[in-house]
């Protein structure tokens, strides 16, 4: 699929609405040119017509009511029009579609965490949206006003602390896999994200923040990303809908970080521990909590409410992630545990991170 | 008909004794302590030059930052607060008391030939009343070292420290400067006009301003309000804004633009204002559609209080809010529409001269129209959304409050310099800087429109590599700005020091305020004037009044005469 060219105005039409608001954009562009060439042609014809010059005298101006009324009530019928037209598209970009996919947004002073359905959080500062399919954000700030500006889809929506806001879109064409080292390489409109882990490159579509965000005072940005508010900076990355599918059902790889720690997986499980929760029931250390501490859980043999018994092993740990209420050990019936959704590298990860805590 | 308007002129040959307000009295005191409006409007006039030139600086500064991506000059933290200088002082110390307090001060009563304004030690407690709120305002951004951008938008502004009160404290202050100057204009207006000068002969500019400060006078109390709440919500953690103790950051926003939009129109009213002026001068023709132009200024001072929101478009307010706002700024075109139309067709059968303070005038109409047109794009709900935020809105404003007010305050600096500084100017000088001044701006900001509808976000300390060759382009327009400036100080500073000996009327203007001698008399007029004639009636005018009173040497108008 070959991507559309933008023009020397406007970035690439990347959604269903954008050709929409294009239209408008330039329906707007041209009445504006019209009013100016008239406008200016007038004074300049004007000025150089009527110049001071010897036997050149000016002639009084005359009352002149029905042009006056003419050119105050001509232009509302075309200022109703503009309004009208600029109304109904703005409306087909507030109303998702009834079978919109939710992604949560949550903004931050200088990042930006998609949560897709499922509960999959993928990696800060990377949003990935399925092709040809209708995407809703539910969005909701921890700290100050941010703003969702993805150019390419001609939206932008506030990002307020202590409510949620909505925006959709339809994205329309798919994000090349390109490697790059900068901008340039990327086709138009993109740019360079970030290196993964080993230190590869690809091409995205920015998200911008549009909200003044501030900076941290003193620190300088020398890293380029993600300190100030002109670096918090999104890339969406357009995937076909079994791609998107397939990353809802295997969530998102481990964070580029924990490559290099001593043992990847528990650093990834560590990670989610604590991203998802977890420790707001769980201890690390054996001290009491709503749930059983995870310190020395890891093969011990577990006392079940319903009289039976069993070792904490994979099986077990999985169920009790997946169906929490399946086995209550003895001591914890009145905790309602809910459902997490994670992929199975994800547990993998819990796992290897709980047998760390039974060593 | 013109023999009693006659009688007020002071013949030509007698005005080198002729005393005026610039030496009849000496000393600093005799400045500290004046009431005359003409001294207390200088004063204003040298503050707000004092207060661009900082602004200007500050401008340049973010420009030379943002000439390459990542850093240039200075970190992220720095441009913030650079970039928040540059805004604050641009609309709170200079856009906002420029026009009204120094060109309006000096020429409001002698357009209106009264002796002076209504209340003169009003007006020059205004005055010190905005020197107090000057230096809180300066206090407040360098110690408070505020980084929030002008608009102070919650909870980033409540967050980190009580700066942001003292700034809106400091916008308060000179609030009340407004308020009182609005008064006063009020009242002058009402009050002090000259025997037969009735309403339908008001000058343009008396029209601009008097809507200004009916506008000044009730939208400004609104800044009270705001901040009154902030400082309930910072010391009694009454929740307002912030949505930690319950409140709502949205309703700040509402607040806020509920006084400064409003605040665009004290902005841009007095432009338009002195820009009717030049035109009617430089054409030798009254304005045409005199009454449609002068209720188009009361128009645009009515509708601007019903329009705030339409800052507010992607803030999350509801759709019906969004939708009626959209409505109601289209309403704005309309009264804008009108005086183009009629300034436009004022030049249709003038007789027009191209000196400097009209090529500002001209310049207005190219600069504002631009501005207007583009308005349209962000009234319209669909294309805003996109527009939002980014650098097409940062392009917008500049051209209405740089094109519009800014050529329009330089424009009338030039054009009624002579009768405020007995000195004429080089007018070679002054073109080659009007030349400057408008390609520089014209690059500066047309650039911006395209990085803006591109999707540069504004506020930005670093950008994509995409928008390097437009955000090069625009801050080299913006050193040709300057240079334009730098130019135009010299011409000016030259012309104080060694200019020319101004004549009466140099411009050979029907107006009012050129019947009195240069530089004016200390109580404006010898004896009160008897207004026969409207101040754009060319056709009334005998020789003796628009020709004569001067030395043909010091004369551009005069040379093109027959």
């Amino acid at each position: 699929m070959t991507q559309p060219q933008g023009t020397v105005q406007l970035p690439p039409q990347l959604s269903t609405i954008a050709p929409e608001v294009d239209a408008m954009y330039y329906a707007i562009y041209w009445i504006s040119v019209a009013s100016f060439v008239v406008i200016v042609g007038a004074m300049l014809y004007f000025s150089y017509k009527y110049r001071r010059r010897p036997g050149h005298e000016a002639k009084p101006a005359g009352h002149a009511t029905v042009l006056e009324i003419t050119w105050t009530v001509a232009p509302i019928f075309l200022l109703a029009w503009l309004f009208h037209a600029g109304f109904v598209t703005y409306m087909h970009g507030v109303v998702a579609p009834d079978n919109a996919r939710d992604v949560r947004v949550r903004g931050m002073q200088w990042n930006w965490e998609f949560e897709h359905e499922g509960g999959v959080i993928d990696e800060l500062n990377v949003l990935k949206v399925p092709v040809g399919h209708p995407v809703r954000l539910i969005m909701s700030s921890s700290d100050v006003l941010h703003s969702v500006f993805i150019p390419a889809f001609r939206v932008k929506r506030d990002v307020v602390p202590g409510m949620y806001t909505t925006l959709w879109f339809e994205a329309t064409h798919l994000t090349e896999e390109r490697t790059c080292e900068r901008d340039a390489d990327c086709p138009e409109a993109h740019f360079c994200g970030r290196a993964d882990a080993n230190g590869v490159r690809t091409c995205a579509l920015p998200l911008f923040c549009a909200e003044y965000c501030g900076a941290p005072q003193g620190i300088q940005d020398s890293a380029g990303r993600n300190t100030n508010h002109s670096t918090m900076l999104a890339e969406v990355r357009v995937v076909s809908q079994e791609a998107y599918d397939r990353f809802l059902e295997e969530g998102p790889p481990a964070p580029a970080h924990c490559d290099a720690a001593e043992d990847p997986a528990a650093c990834w499980g560590e990670g989610l521990f604590s991203q998802n929760g977890c420790n707001a029931c769980h201890s690390v250390d054996g001290s009491r909590a709503p749930g059983p501490t995870w310190q020395g859980l890891w093969g011990s043999t577990r006392q079940f409410a319903d009289g039976s018994s069993g070792v904490a092993d994979e099986n077990y740990i999985r169920e009790s992630i997946l169906q929490p209420q399946a086995k209550i050990v003895t001591g914890y019936s009145g905790v309602n545990m809910p459902p997490y959704r994670f992929s199975d590298r994800q547990i993998d990860a819990i796992i290897a991170y709980m047998r760390t805590l039974s060593e | 008909m013109t023999v009693e308007a006659g009688t007020a002129i002071p013949s030509s040959s007698s005005h080198a004794e002729e005393p005026n307000y610039l030496t009849h009295e000496t000393g600093l005191k005799s400045w500290l302590f004046t009431l005359d409006h003409k001294r207390i409007g200088l004063m204003y006039l040298v503050s707000v030059l004092l207060m661009f030139f900082l602004g200007g600086v500050m401008a340049l500064l973010v420009r030379t930052e943002l000439l390459f991506a990542g850093e240039t000059l200075m970190e992220a933290d720095t441009y913030n607060k650079i970039f928040t200088l540059h805004g604050a002082i641009m609309v709170f110390l200079f856009i906002i008391p420029a026009i009204p307090g120094a060109i309006g001060n000096f020429f409001l009563p002698i357009m209106l030939g009264a002796k002076d304004v209504a209340f003169p030690r009003l007006n020059l407690l205004s005055f010190y009343i905005y020197c107090a709120g000057t230096v809180l305002a300066l206090v407040a951004i360098v110690v408070g070292s505020v980084d929030t951008g002008w608009t102070f938008y919650t909870p980033y502004s409540t967050r980190a420290d009580s700066s942001v009160i003292w700034m809106t404290g400091a916008a308060f202050v000179l609030g009340f400067s407004s308020i009182l100057t609005g008064v006063n204009f009020i009242s002058t207006v009402h009050k002090m006009r000259a025997p037969g000068l009735h309403w339908k002969r008001l000058p343009l500019f008396i029209w601009g301003i008097y809507a200004t400060s009916i506008v000044q006078v009730l939208a400004t109390p609104v800044l009270a309000i705001t901040l009154f709440l902030l400082i309930m919500e910072k010391t009694l953690s009454v929740g307002v804004f912030d949505p930690a103790l319950g409140g709502d950051p949205v309703l700040f926003q509402h607040f806020f633009w509920f006084y400064s939009h409003p605040a665009v129109y004290i902005m841009i009213l007095p432009g338009m204002a002195i820009v009717n002026e030049l035109i009617a001068t430089f054409s030798h023709r009254k304005i045409f559609g005199y009454m449609f132009v002068a209720m188009s200024s009361l128009g645009l001072g009515l509708v601007g209080f019903l329009v705030w929101a339409h800052h507010m478009f992607t803030s999350g307010m509801s759709e019906y809010a969004t939708m009626v706002f959209s409505a109601l700024t289209f309403l704005v075109a309309i009264p804008s529409g009108v005086k183009i139309f009629n300034w436009v067709a004022t030049l249709y059968e003038g007789s027009i001269s191209f000196l400097s303070p009209m090529l500002y005038g001209l310049s207005f109409l190219v600069l504002f129209t631009i501005g207007g047109v583009t308005g349209l794009f962000l009234a319209t709900l669909a294309t805003d959304i996109h527009l939002h935020d980014t650098y097409f809105v940062v392009a917008h404003f500049h051209y209405v409050m740089v094109g519009g007010t800014v050529f329009g305050f330089v424009g009338g600096l030039h054009y009624w310099w002579p009768k405020m500084t007995g000195k004429m100017y080089d007018e070679k000088l002054a073109k080659v800087s009007w030349f400057l001044v408008f390609v520089g701006f014209n690059v500066t900001f047309l650039s911006q429109f395209v990085m803006g509808s591109q999707g540069m976000p504004r506020r930005y300390y670093d950008y994509l590599d995409q928008f390097q060759p437009l955000h090069m382009a625009s801050s080299g327009g913006a050193y040709i700005l300057g240079l334009g400036f730098i130019i135009m100080s010299f011409m000016f500073v030259k012309s104080l020091r060694s200019g020319a000996k101004a004549p009466r009327n140099p411009w050979a203007s029907a107006g009012y305020e050129w019947m009195t001698t240069t530089p004016p008399h200390p109580h404006n007029f010898e004896e009160t004037p008897v207004m026969t004639r409207g101040p754009y009636d060319y056709h009334l005018c005998t020789e003796e009044e628009l020709w004569d009173g001067f030395d043909e040497d010091f004369q551009p108008s005069k040379k093109a005469k027959a």
